[in-house]
């Protein structure tokens, strides 16, 4: 044998091994997972209070656009079956299930997420190095995804997102906006940090984070749905026409908090001061504590929904 | 094909004798074990400030009475709360009762986090001035410390393809990895400033991650399980988010308070 050969041998099995050794450094994603925190269940639930935007840091013409924003746009018939954007993860109450997806050497090309619902779209994370398409390519609910691994997480990088709102009560996220997600999982736990910017409507990043558990198959109550738009949606005109708000309607969206909780617009209209613990000081004397008991979504925690029975 | 086959027979046979020869070599001398403070994985050390983003009614206002939304408590802790008036807890001097370690990260506040010893980080806020420390060495008598608002922290550093590691792990040249703290030993407090309890038996686990982006932010996240046989139906999960700050400009100390 050659010594050349030898050499060339010798490089290609070191180059081999150290490769596998990288690739199996990478953790497994593979599962069920179910969204595991115990917050934001409002949110999550019946969706946010209306004109309700304290602690996003929405700026002028985010605020002005979640105010003229009506929830009755997602009866019209060609929106009802629209997904939430890709944020979503991070926002919604819904998990997904990672699967791998391998190239004929067994190497992983990219993380698979499906959607349990009908209200996110499926997305693929890319690991193969791949480049995001030219800004002016086709934008989605799921965007196109990058992803790689620092240590043990993942991080995911998303762009191409679609025109989409960010809560549902209306704060909006524009075509220009991007999601980092950090995924770290601890054991049987996944951690999700996620890091939305939106030049047009947001004046800071929002950072958002959610926990996930790994559960069996069956164990998950997210059973895929597919939805079918309803011809006549009750309440709603003929299911066609574009929703309007009004500027009545806009005013009671933006004191719907102050006449419930007594949280003045300062707070509600939202914006990157709104996040921060020094805001809290602007409210010293301005918000007192309602003395009356709870009397609406006064708990929701897991189990706790019982103890509220006939109030909720 | 033979060629190569000879090869990675001598490549085999190579790190075969490489290994022996290192098994049979004399046994150098320990290396002094690495405190908890040179072998971390990610520099906690600085001033970060909470993104309050996420039940922000319930963590920037005080909630008012029967606000109980997102917590699971059960029927004991419903009827403890119920009760329960700030008045009578301020005027017994027990104003911090809301800022036990419990839900110390989740409150809006900054964080001043610096190695108080090479096995203790230290972690200050300025709501509240409370101060947690995070032993990677406990000290042997914890087993029978007194309770306390912040209780007993017991912290490791996980690496990537290590797993749970002790305080004094081999030398690694990782730069990722996450913290993790058990903490208990605590004294009974409130998980809401409208008198929400938890009790004594609490205990609260906690992931630290720390993530840099290309853009500048770094940003630290801390997930918190907390459990309470007493007073909570099942584990209270939430996540805490801090930003990091260039320096302590913004660091503004203020006592608990139960009204504010």
């Amino acid at each position: 044998m050659k010594p050349r050969s030898v050499a060339f041998t010798l490089v290609s099995c070191l180059a081999v091994m150290l490769y596998a050794g990288a690739v199996c450094a990478q953790i497994d994603l593979s599962g069920n997972w179910v969204v595991e925190s115990t917050q934001d269940g409002r949110e999550h639930a019946s969706g946010p209070f209306p004109g309700n935007f304290a602690g996003i840091p929405l700026n002028q013409q985010g605020r002005e656009a979640g105010w003229a924003y009506s929830g009755d746009q997602h009866e019209e018939l060609y929106r009802q079956c629209e997904a939430w954007s890709m944020p979503y993860l991070v926002t919604g109450p819904w998990g997904g299930t990672f699967t791998a997806v391998r190239d004929h050497y067994g190497n992983v090309i990219a993380w698979h997420l499906s959607a349990p619902l009908y209200d996110r779209l499926p997305n693929t994370i890319w690991m193969d190095g791949r480049q995001a398409p030219p800004p002016q390519a086709v934008h989605t609910n799921a965007g196109f995804t990058t992803g790689h691994w620092e240590g043990d997480t993942l991080v995911a990088y998303t762009t191409h997102l679609s025109d989409s709102i960010l809560e549902r009560n209306g704060p909006p996220l524009s075509n220009q906006g991007t999601l980092r997600l950090f995924i770290t999982r601890h054991g049987d736990e996944l951690m999700m940090l996620g890091v939305i910017r939106d030049p047009v409507y947001l004046e800071a990043p929002w950072v958002k984070g959610q926990d996930f558990r790994l559960v069996l198959a069956g164990e998950s109550n997210e059973v895929p749905e597919y939805c079918q738009p309803a011809e006549v949606v009750e309440g709603l005109s003929d299911g066609y026409h574009t929703a309007t708000v009004l500027p009545d309607q806009i005013a009671a969206a933006q004191t719907y908090m102050l006449q419930h909780y007594g949280i003045p617009v300062l707070a509600t209209q939202g914006g990157a001061q709104t996040m921060y613990p020094q805001f809290r000081k602007k409210l010293s004397g301005v918000y007192k504590p309602r003395t009356t008991y709870c009397t609406q979504f006064c708990c929701n925690g897991r189990g706790a929904q019982r103890l509220c029975k006939g109030i909720d | 094909m033979l060629g190569a086959l000879a090869a990675a027979g001598m490549l085999w046979a190579a790190t075969s004798l490489w290994t022996r020869a290192a098994a049979q070599a004399p046994a150098a001398p320990a290396a002094a074990p690495m405190s908890a403070e040179q072998a971390a994985p990610i520099d906690l050390k600085g001033y970060w400030v909470s993104l309050i983003t996420q039940n922000w009614r319930f963590r920037m206002l005080v909630p008012g009475p029967g606000e109980y939304a997102d917590i699971p408590i059960n029927e004991k802790a419903k009827q403890f709360a119920d009760a329960w008036k700030a008045g009578p807890d301020e005027a017994a001097g027990k104003q911090c009762e809301a800022y036990g370690a419990a839900v110390l990260m989740r409150n809006p506040e900054h964080l001043h986090i610096a190695w108080q010893d090479p096995q203790t980080l230290r972690v200050d806020t300025d709501a509240g001035m409370q101060t947690r420390l995070l032993q990677f060495k406990p000290p042997a008598r914890a087993a029978q410390a007194q309770a306390s608002l912040q209780g007993q922290s017991r912290a490791r550093w996980v690496t990537p393809g290590t797993g749970f590691r002790a305080a004094a792990p081999a030398a690694t040249d990782s730069h990722h990895g996450s913290l993790h703290v058990d903490t208990d030993h605590l004294s009974a407090g409130l998980l809401r400033k409208n008198g929400v309890p938890y009790g004594t038996d609490t205990t609260l686990t906690e992931w630290w991650d720390l993530h840099t982006e290309p853009e500048g932010d770094e940003w630290l996240s801390i997930s918190t399980t907390v459990h309470d046989p007493e007073y909570l139906d099942g584990p209270y999960i939430y996540d805490s988010v801090f930003q990091k700050e260039h320096d302590g400009s913004e660091w503004d100390p203020e006592p608990c308070s139960l009204s504010f």
